[in-house]
């Protein structure tokens, strides 16, 4: 579903690519933890694959399109395909949970009667039966992400990027929304979740990709958020990485404030 | 569906930015009203120039009832008088200065006469029987004029010789310099509505870039992201325009209408329904003119 054959991403020719060399595939129905420290890769990673950034060099495929070759008339297309849900909610505070769905459907043309049926099903899916009337301002941050997921998933995607989508949330509701996040993919999406929170990770036992400095340093199917195997033959590597860290701040570390302006 | 939802997002925009809309109304109805009186003054010119202006510069006005001049002391022209002054004309002495000429009849001086004075109350006390029959001359020479005048001022039947050019060149003159003057006041004020389209636009998306954040995410169309805002700039220059092309409709009615015509009686003026003609224009020029700036300006600012 996502391929990367060789990405690297050069924010600044003098600083150190935000993605180094990476080759991963995800398959259809996979879910997927992307864990690693701020300015390791991630938010780079998932920009990529909703072609916000071009890469450096390598293929980033898409559902088995090239994602450079995708002409800037059908990227709305390639998006399509893909929901994302962030770890701020972003949602349109002026519109009630049912208007914040729809407004998903509405932008890309869906008829009344199909936004009718489809948002209070997506709503069920999510838990939030019987709160569509209310305002983003009278949920709770868990419900409000519930929101931002089913916006995410209301036009079917294939492909669902959760980007630390439990970063603002305390743990037992981060578990409810792992929940939901697994529920979507029970359902066929691929869900690939960038992420700091351990206990989460621990819980799920789902595939980890871990990422430092840019590059992969770890992918284990039913892993822990830290790695349990000592890996002998990178460690000298981490090493030198990690020497850098002195580095003035990386552009792949802006991420999370380089998001609000899209 | 989808344009139900372009319209709700345009309504939306223009009521979060009702001061900066309203100051893009006024910005284009000014500079367009500027434009549009710079058009109705060359339609005027055209007015007065009538039936005769471009064709021939000299005409030798001949007598009629109640002429007083000298050469009509035996009355109203004769046909033999009328018949001689045509054989001076195509005489070598006279015809060298003469490109052609061409008889108006006093039926046609009324024809003509009611084409030029349409719009005015004067048309129907005029007959055709108070009006001259003329002969009309097209110069090779329009500086001879002279010539013309001193050979048939004394010609028996001739009224009077008129070099009518000379009397409207100077009119117009002053008129073409104030279209001008008024075309340069409209330049100004249009790249003013530009820069204040832009800047209009910008805020615009800068106060929706969440809704525009999640169109993109969503994978809305460039065209559904960026018509909206496209169209509230196109709407406002539409609603100055026609608020422009409502004032020179009341210029023409009730100032020249109203006012001058009847202050200057035998001069011809446009009538209120000729300006209109100038108002698709005015909505064409200030529609594409907010078209054009804010597709310009969504490109460096909004993000698709």
């Amino acid at each position: 579903m996502i391929r990367f054959e060789n990405v690297t991403k050069v924010y600044d020719q003098t600083a150190r690519p935000a993605l180094d060399d990476v080759s991963l595939e995800i398959d259809r129905g996979e879910f997927a933890f992307l864990v690693g420290a701020s300015g390791s890769g991630k938010s780079t990673f998932l920009r990529l694959v909703l072609k916000e950034d071009r890469a450096s060099s390598g293929a980033v495929y898409v559902a088995g399109q090239n994602v450079a070759k995708i002409s800037s008339w059908r990227v709305p297309r390639l998006r399509r395909g893909i929901g994302v849900v962030f770890q701020d909610f972003r949602l349109l505070p002026q519109k009630n949970v049912f208007a914040n769905v729809a407004f998903a459907m509405q932008v890309i043309g869906k008829s009344r009667s199909v936004i009718r049926d489809t948002v209070p099903e997506v709503l069920k899916t999510v838990g939030l039966e019987g709160k569509e009337r209310r305002m983003p301002h009278e949920l709770s941050g868990g419900e409000q992400q519930r929101v931002a997921i089913a916006r995410a998933v209301v036009n079917r995607p294939g492909i669902l990027l959760a980007d630390e989508p439990t970063g603002n949330l305390d743990p037992t509701t981060s578990m409810g929304i792992m929940g939901v996040l697994d529920k979507i993919n029970q359902n066929g999406t691929t869900v690939v979740m960038a992420t700091h929170d351990d206990d989460i990770v621990n819980e799920m036992r789902k595939r980890v990709v871990e990422l430092k400095h840019g590059v992969v340093i770890r992918d284990e199917a039913r892993a822990l958020y830290t790695s349990m195997i000592p890996v002998v033959g990178q460690s000298r590597r981490l090493k030198d990485a990690s020497g850098r860290d002195e580095t003035p701040p990386r552009p792949g570390s802006h991420e999370d404030a380089g998001e609000e302006q899209r | 569906m989808r344009l139900a939802f372009i319209l709700g997002e345009i309504g939306s925009g223009l009521r979060r930015n009702v001061s900066m809309v309203v100051s893009v109304i006024l910005v284009t109805f000014v500079s367009l009203t500027f434009v549009g009186a710079a058009g109705m003054l060359q339609l005027q010119i055209n007015q007065m120039k009538g039936y005769w202006y471009d064709k021939v510069q000299v005409a030798i006005f001949l007598c009629s009832d109640g002429s007083t001049a000298a050469g009509c002391a035996t009355g109203p022209v004769t046909p033999e008088q009328q018949e001689n002054l045509k054989t001076l004309l195509d005489s070598p002495a006279v015809a060298q200065y003469v490109n052609d000429f061409q008889f108006e009849s006093k039926e046609e001086a009324y024809k003509h006469f009611k084409d030029q004075f349409s719009n005015s109350p004067i048309v129907d006390s005029v007959t055709p029987d108070q009006l001259p029959s003329s002969f009309r001359i097209n110069m090779k020479d329009p500086e001879k004029y002279q010539i013309i005048s001193e050979t048939f001022s004394s010609q028996p039947g001739v009224e009077t010789v008129i070099d009518q050019r000379q009397l409207l060149e100077r009119l117009f003159s002053a008129m073409n310099a104030a279209s001008l003057v008024a075309v340069s006041i409209a330049g100004v004020m249009i790249i003013c509505a530009i820069l204040l389209i832009a800047t209009t636009i910008r805020l615009s998306a800068f106060s929706r870039r969440r809704e525009t954040g999640i169109m993109r995410l969503v994978g809305a169309s460039k065209m559904v992201i960026q018509l909206p805002f496209i169209l509230e700039g196109v709407i406002a220059a539409v609603v100055g325009a026609a608020l422009a092309s409502g004032t020179l409709w009341a210029v023409a009615h009730f100032f020249l209408g109203e006012y001058l015509s009847k202050q200057y009686p035998d001069t011809a003026f446009i009538s209120p329904g000729q300006t209109l003609i100038l108002a698709p224009a005015l909505l064409i020029l200030g529609g594409s003119l907010a078209g054009i700036s804010s597709l310009l300006t969504l490109r460096r600012y909004l993000k698709v």
